[in-house]
């Protein structure tokens, strides 16, 4: 077994399968794989000094999924921060380079599992601009007012965990309820709810049911009052506004230089938004703002989640106004799947699905293309890096994830803290372990 | 967004001659460079064309191709203001000695980036203060985005030790090696091979 190099001279020690040794030899519980502890946070060795190494997660529910922090505490400060990441890592992108372009779509709804949408519609973009394919305008706008709808459950659902982890959990509630009418819309258009595999290369499954305009305008009707509940129970609730003002404040040279985005990114005034500066899928028609906010703090992540969402909510409303009717597959049936309709009922569609799903026959660029195709996830910017080497399948293909630089930044943010603040702090990031790890 | 101000125009003619290729695909600019140049070409980069964002670091593995060099490691940059620009800077690396210098000091999105790229390639970023692993456990012994490094794994599974209680202490358990069919690739020669045997017709 050969140590990566860089595992010599690094500067903070932490735990290896060695050190684990020892503090078996020595009876300590094993830290490493949480079985057989009985509390999730554990502290794990006292130093002479008075610090204290306190293990946070990775089976914790303040943090949300699995993260694992390494705090070490004076008093209640936590003067050294480390975090550890991978516990779901799932080799994506290795997948990438063995799946066809098609098949790809569905591993990227399990990224970020609370607005699969995005993902989907990341993804095919990626491909899209790849093969230089420009789908038709009624798929450009339903894949838009999907990705804001989405965009909406997952920054409500952000709001609503920041609310519980500090102690206010009926705005956890009331944001679940609020949800259900964003997933009721999602069933109606894909049949699924969390992993919705919805986009295509080149277009989206099929067409949207007839009662979608129904649906989407009770939720803009109903959805609103809840921006206004949410905020006078939060800014009248004076333990979550101290627990969040001036806490775990992020600059925007930092945010800059740390490759934050989203947000996060926004909420320290960093004026970036891939929608507005790199439009795609038609953003550009659309008249909405990009909410800035310049303290970075907490609160400016709250405040500028739920502006974000009223964005949202104007988009959604332009775009339902003004969509198009027509196909929603590009019709260049080399490279895109046809309907199942078309697939079920016309020899021609049939031969052209079946041609594009056999092994070696799919959709094949260029080879040497490649491209890098970013867009405006829930979490921030989210990248695709595909190379093409000619035949079905991605030579190289890889993810930005948002929540990977998002949370670099964590262990610098909490350093001088006290320990209560972690768990706002890292509620505000919001940060998506699977799309973390992939 | 390039077309309209090019990456490369403002570099200096001792720079400009460190590029080897420029390709323009779909309205991206790539920029391609040898391994310890790149380096002075972040450096302008960064401070007389305020690239002020770095956007990803990656890497590609061109194993058994036809290449310059077999890595080409691949940064994302990108800045605002009144001219908005992005590209990329991809840069041969090489086998027998994989390392760069960092460019942490420029930037420090690129300690995870550096970080991940160096956890799936193998590849040595010289001056990244904390080049642990990033998303594989400590001891991993592979770096499994290499092109020679199967989809299902060498079994290192199966072979990581398992931490048991017994009683009221914790053991250590003796890996066990067992067969497996999941997850057999379907895109490996040997499959292919299969699969090509098996629908010839019998004699």
């Amino acid at each position: 077994m050969t140590p990566s190099p860089a595992s010599e001279g690094r500067d903070t020690p932490v735990p290896t399968a060695k050190t684990l040794e020892k503090e078996l030899a020595k009876g300590w519980r094993d830290y490493r794989s949480g079985i057989s502890s009985s509390s999730a946070v554990q502290i794990v060795e006292e130093e002479g000094d008075g610090k204290l190494v306190m293990n946070f997660g990775p089976q914790h529910p303040a943090t949300h999924g699995t993260l694992r922090s390494i705090f070490t505490l004076e008093g209640e400060t936590i003067t050294e921060a480390d975090v550890e990441i991978g516990f779901l890592h799932t080799g994506f992108e290795k997948l990438g380079e063995n799946l066809t372009y098609q098949q790809w779509v569905t591993v990227s709804d399990r990224m970020n599992y609370l607005s699969a949408i995005n993902n989907n519609v990341g993804y095919s973009v990626a491909v899209e601009d790849l093969l230089g394919l420009e789908v038709p305008p009624r798929c450009a706008a339903l894949r838009v007012i999907m990705s804001e709808i989405s965009r909406i459950a997952d920054h409500i659902l952000c709001v609503g965990l920041q609310g519980m982890d500090l102690g206010a959990f009926s705005i956890m509630l009331w944001a679940f309820e609020k949800r259900e009418l964003i997933y009721d819309i999602i069933e109606a258009v894909c049949g699924a709810r969390l992993t919705t595999s919805w986009t295509r290369v080149g277009g989206i499954i099929r067409d949207v049911p007839e009662f979608f305009p129904d649906l989407v305008y009770s939720f803009l009707d109903e959805f609103p009052p809840l921006i206004d509940e949410i905020h006078t129970m939060l800014l009248n609730n004076k333990i979550f506004v101290d627990r969040v003002k001036d806490i775990g404040i992020v600059s925007e040279e930092d945010a800059r230089s740390w490759g934050l985005s989203g947000p996060v990114a926004r909420a320290s005034g960093l004026d970036m938004d891939v929608r507005r500066d790199m439009p795609y899928l038609g953003y550009e028609q659309y008249d909405f703002k990009v909410p800035l906010q310049t303290e970075g703090d907490c609160f400016s992540r709250y405040m500028q989640r739920m502006e974000e969402i009223e964005q949202s909510l104007e988009i959604i409303r332009q775009a339902m106004a003004t969509l198009p009717d027509g196909p929603v597959v590009h019709d260049d049936f080399k490279t895109s799947l046809p309907t199942k309709d078309a697939v079920h009922n016309d020899m021609e569609s049939l031969i052209h699905h079946f041609k594009l799903v056999m092994l070696g026959h799919g959709i094949q660029p260029e080879p040497g293309a490649s491209i890098y195709s970013a867009t405006e996830a829930p979490c921030g910017e989210l990248g695709y890096f595909l190379c093409s080497d000619g035949t079905d399948t991605a030579y190289r293909l890889r993810v930005r994830p948002p929540s990977l630089y998002n949370y670099a930044i964590f262990p610098r943010v909490v350093e001088g803290g006290m320990l209560s603040d972690a768990v706002a702090i890292l509620s505000s990031f919001h940060v998506i372990a699977g799309e973390l790890d992939r | 967004m390039s077309e309209q101000y090019p990456a490369h125009a403002d570099l200096p003619s001792s720079l400009q001659e460190l590029i080897l290729d420029t390709i323009e695909h779909r309205g991206q600019t790539q920029l391609s460079c040898k391994a310890p140049d790149h380096r002075s070409l972040l450096e302008n980069f960064r401070h007389q064309q305020g690239y002020d964002f770095l956007v990803d670091v990656t890497a590609i593995d061109y194993l058994g191709k036809d290449t310059l060099e077999r890595f080409e490691v691949v940064y994302v940059l990108r800045r605002r203001g009144a001219r908005p620009d992005q590209f990329r800077l991809h840069v041969w690396l090489g086998e027998s000695d994989p390392t760069l210098s960092s460019v942490v000091d420029l930037w420090d999105s690129a300690r995870w980036g550096e970080r991940e790229t160096h956890d799936m390639f193998g590849i040595v970023f010289e001056g990244n203060p904390d080049l642990r692993r990033l998303l594989m456990p400590e001891d991993f012994p592979a770096f499994p985005l290499l092109k020679d490094y199967p989809l299902t794994g060498r079994g290192e599974r199966r072979q990581f030790p398992r931490v048991v209680p017994r009683g009221d202490r914790m053991v250590e358990e003796e890996p066990t090696d067992y067969p497996t069919s999941i997850g057999r690739g379907m895109h490996t020669p040997e499959y292919i091979e299969e699969v090509e045997r098996d629908s010839k017709p019998r004699e």
